[in-house]
């Protein structure tokens, strides 16, 4: 059947409010683990020892194991304890929504995320940084500017400032929004420095 | 997911901002073993962008006993939930990077470049990282571990498959066992001169040591 529209984050509010009630130990114990037991054996999937799989086959079976997941189980919302559920079609729709190709950074340091089709010549792009291991406030520019520099870098994944004017970010606190402001600062000044000013961060 | 997370994404979401979402699924963890985990990210992924608008999507298969992304089963676990959306979709995805040693050692190269070969083969857009150590470790992480992800997948791509699943056997051979002594490398002050922001000349023989080492493994890469 035909959808009304894509599901965006209103939306999937109002399920998750409407969803079936779940316990969070029954979805973790019970429910997500004995689906995913039943579909790899339906789906008849087995890895072997390759890392990457050389059987197109299998990769679709995976791909149709894992959106029989998505209908079958849907999503759980830990704070309301409901899962909500979803169509195919409206999979389907959501995926038609997905950008298709993304520019991220600016003037001449910007960067074209677009589809590689498979193991094509153009390598991905690389997003160098601490991907939020913590970093000594007072170094902070200078570990995002050693990743700034390196030529094959396209844009920075930040690291966390790990005081802010020396004291500890507490979370839920006011210091976290100035630790997080100071980290953007510094991101800014380090790919600056690095002569990479319009680089995605 | 849960309502502090949905809540950001409705600000991202009317303010028009490029959303990526991230989830880390747990090898060993409730879904069980590789096959279920990766049935498991299929699903994750596909709710990213069905259900929460995101706009690309990082991935990032842990392991339940090691805590890292580049142990055998979590590259098998992303490399086949790659394959399998790259197979069927358009999305853009993306890996992060949580390798088991930490700066100025040969392993933590080993690893992030055994990687970035699985992320590049399994057709993923983009790479994220890399917090070596584990990203728990104050300070050790540098731009060279960066360098090696980039060098290798520029390598990487476009290469054969099988070629390249035995490089990866190959590299994970070497550095998986000594997952039981985690050398924790050198910080950042100890790998650059701080000042000029240049690695030191020990790490670059570091580097060039991993770099032979993976080109003995079967991947031609070069400086």
């Amino acid at each position: 059947m035909a959808v009304s529209r894509f599901i965006d984050v209103f939306e999937a509010y109002d399920r998750f409010a409407n969803g079936k009630r779940v316990t969070e130990q029954q979805w973790d114990y019970e429910i997500i683990p004995r689906r995913a037991k039943m579909l790899k054996e339906s789906y008849d999937l087995f890895f072997g020892h390759e890392i990457i799989p050389t059987d197109d086959e299998m990769c679709d079976r995976l791909f149709m194991a894992g959106m029989d997941m998505l209908l079958s189980c849907g999503i759980y919302c830990t704070d309301l304890g409901k899962a909500l559920t979803i169509e195919e079609e409206e999979i389907y729709q959501g995926l038609k929504m997905a950008p298709k190709k993304l520019t991220l950074g600016t003037g001449k340091d910007k960067c074209t995320l677009k589809p590689r089709r498979g193991n094509s010549f153009r390598k991905p792009i690389v997003e160098g940084g601490p991907t939020g291991a913590p970093i000594s406030e007072n170094i902070f520019e200078k570990v995002i500017a050693s990743y700034a520099q390196e030529p094959m870098v396209d844009g920075i994944v930040s690291g966390v400032i790990n005081t802010i004017n020396g004291r500890s970010v507490v979370t839920d606190s006011p210091w976290e929004i100035k630790a997080t402001m100071s980290e953007i600062r510094h991101i800014r000044e380090a790919v600056s420095m690095a002569g990479r000013p319009g680089m995605s961060i | 997911m849960d309502l502090c997370g949905l809540n950001m994404l409705a600000g991202w979401t009317v303010s028009g901002d490029t959303i990526m979402i991230e989830q880390m699924p747990i090898f060993g963890g409730y879904t069980g073993g590789v096959e279920e985990t990766a049935i498991s990210d299929v699903a994750t992924t596909l709710a990213s962008f069905a259900l929460f608008s995101g706009n690309f999507h990082l991935d990032g298969p842990i392991h339940i006993r090691w805590g890292v992304t580049t142990a055998k089963e979590t590259l098998q676990v992303a490399g086949h939930a790659a394959a399998a959306i790259d197979n069927n979709t358009d999305l853009l995805i993306a890996n992060q990077y949580y390798p088991m040693a930490g700066p100025c050692t040969e392993m933590c190269l080993l690893e992030t470049a055994t990687q970035a070969i699985c992320d590049t083969i399994s057709g993923r857009e983009l790479l994220s990282g890399s917090a070596a150590a584990k990203g728990v470790i104050l300070d050790r992480f540098t731009g060279m571990e960066a360098r090696v992800m980039g060098e290798a997948a520029r390598c990487a791509a476009g290469q054969k498959v099988s070629d390249m699943n035995e490089t990866i056997a190959n590299l994970y051979k070497i550095y998986e066992p000594t997952y039981q002594n985690q050398d924790i490398g050198k910080t950042f002050q100890e790998c650059y001169d701080v000042t000029t922001v240049k690695p030191t000349k020990e790490y670059l023989e570091v580097y060039d040591k991993a770099l032979q080492t993976i080109r003995d493994c079967g991947l031609d890469i070069k400086h």
